[in-house]
């Protein structure tokens, strides 16, 4: 190659002209076309180096899904509180309850959650997600966040279809079904599962039937002064996502997708969070009243 | 006043009085609208899903649990030919909470929902399997999955004597929930389900 072709390309000089020949013959050509693909290939593999960084980046900012039990660390003693275990409900191809408007359960109660979880966290309370992206956990998944931890309090997030709009509603598990012999009833209220022998996984709630609705019902009596229309107590329902969570465990609805805009419901957040608060630490000092 | 400004507020006074005469008949049109979707709505059932009727067949009072406002639920007393058979007579209920109710808006089972079978097992547990649509087309919710079980355990509770629990099935199978919430793997308690005179889905 010429020098004059060389400095032509290194200074982004060479050109082709209107009726395509080359400015200074093919050899030149052959290997100016060489050097702009080799140039090309340096600037795709920057590009490539770039979004790895970028990715890995927005991996620090939303971590991934709080780890299954089996894979959990072994939990430390809590001397700051028990270990609040907010799910964001449904998530990925399962979207929940649809506005007509456009909005997704899914992903507003997953802002929701980011917002609680965030006040939380200033209160001074360990405060994990069942999933912090559009993955759609299991129901025994997210159940199995909480179940790694002694001391945890599983709160449920919902938006509804239906339902008096800026209303929220706070449910327990209600188990209809008799008990079968061998499972321990909410009156004995062990500490821990361990102490009872073995419970099935889809009965897990059940020896904490009596806890979760004190919780709701404390809820339920916060939300009550905040959201005004809302229920004066916490209601029983089926609740699948109550169902395997060896824990108290609440499932917290707000009405509803029909809202006028995102913002009114995202706006819950921070009232949603303050009563949570209040109702976990009113829940803790019965709890430590009643030893 | 110059002549282009009274042409102007001429204009607009005549464009708000048609607005004004559209906006009366649009309304109009609204209504009738709804009203023939409601009449739409109970010919396709009467067409898809023809009432059932039995030789004991005595017309009496029945108490049908549809909506009563956005979150509860609340007995309507309607009459019935209702049978002396209970599984005959479940399925009378069930096709009236489906077929007939009030208004569009106290409605709590998709109108697509088919009753496909009914049982009654000897330890008084009511077996009810429904069509698809009652998981597709329930809205998504802690609520109105709530208000959509709670209208069916309380339709059966207060006018079949002698039923104790409830089991869901769709399609003839048994699923984890009915639209995404509520549990349809368990037996729903009728001795506890709303009979009252109102009834807050729960």
């Amino acid at each position: 190659m010429s020098r004059q072709c060389e400095n032509a390309m290194r200074s982004h000089t060479l050109t082709f002209h209107h009726d395509g020949s080359r400015p200074s013959g093919a050899r030149c050509g052959v290997s100016a076309i060489l050097l702009a693909v080799r140039n090309l290939l340096r600037v795709l593999a920057l590009a490539a180096g770039a979004s790895i960084l970028a990715s890995q980046a927005v991996g620090q900012e939303a971590p991934p899904v709080e780890p299954a039990p089996q894979q959990a660390p072994a939990p430390a003693p809590s001397p700051s509180g028990p270990v609040i275990v907010l799910d964001p409900a449904h998530g990925g191809t399962d979207t929940g309850a649809r506005g007509e408007g456009g909005m997704v359960e899914k992903d507003i109660v997953l802002q929701i959650a980011r917002t609680v979880r965030a006040e939380l966290d200033r209160q001074g309370f360990r405060v994990l997600m069942t999933r912090n992206d559009d993955s759609n956990l299991s129901y025994d998944d997210r159940a199995a966040v909480a179940n790694a931890y002694r001391d945890a309090i599983f709160i449920s997030l919902h938006v509804s279809s239906t339902g008096t709009v800026g209303t929220v509603r706070a449910y327990y598990d209600q188990f209809d079904t008799p008990i079968p012999p061998g499972v321990v009833t909410a009156s004995a209220q062990p500490k821990s599962p361990q102490t009872a022998g073995l419970t099935a996984w889809e009965d897990a709630q059940r020896p904490y039937a009596g806890a979760s609705h004190r919780l709701a019902d404390l809820v339920q009596i916060e939300v009550a002064e905040r959201f005004s229309g809302s229920p004066d107590t916490s209601a029983g329902a089926a609740v699948r996502a109550l169902r395997s969570v060896a824990a108290p465990a609440i499932a917290i609805e707000l009405s509803s997708v029909a809202a006028p805009n995102l913002n009114s419901l995202t706006g819950s957040a921070a009232p949603l969070a303050g009563a949570i608060e209040r109702a976990i630490a009113a829940s803790r000092a019965s709890s430590s009243g009643a030893r | 006043m110059a002549r282009k400004w009274k042409i102007a507020i001429g204009i607009l006074a005549v464009a708000v009085l048609i607005g004004l005469i559209s906006l009366r008949s649009l309304h109009r049109r609204m209504v009738r609208l709804a009203e023939t979707q409601a009449a739409e709505e109970r010919a396709r059932h009467e067409v898809l899903a023809a009432p059932i009727s039995t030789p004991t067949d005595v017309t009496a009072k029945a108490r049908i649990f549809w909506a009563a406002g956005p979150d509860q639920i609340a007995p309507v007393e309607i009459e019935l030919p209702l049978s002396a058979d209970p599984v005959q007579r479940s399925r009378q209920l069930l096709h009236a909470l489906i077929v007939s109710p009030p208004t569009p808006g106290q409605r709590t089972i998709p109108a697509d929902t088919e009753l496909l079978a009914f049982y009654i097992l000897p330890d008084g547990t009511a077996v009810a399997d429904f069509s698809d649509a009652l998981s597709t087309e329930t809205p998504s919710g802690i609520l109105s999955e709530e208000m959509a079980v709670n209208s069916i355990a309380g339709t059966l509770a207060s006018n079949v004597p002698g039923l104790r629990r409830l089991k869901i099935l769709i399609h003839g199978q048994e699923v984890e929930t009915l639209a995404g919430n509520v549990d349809l793997t368990g037996f729903f308690d009728l001795n506890s389900a709303p009979q009252q005179a109102s009834a807050a889905a729960r």
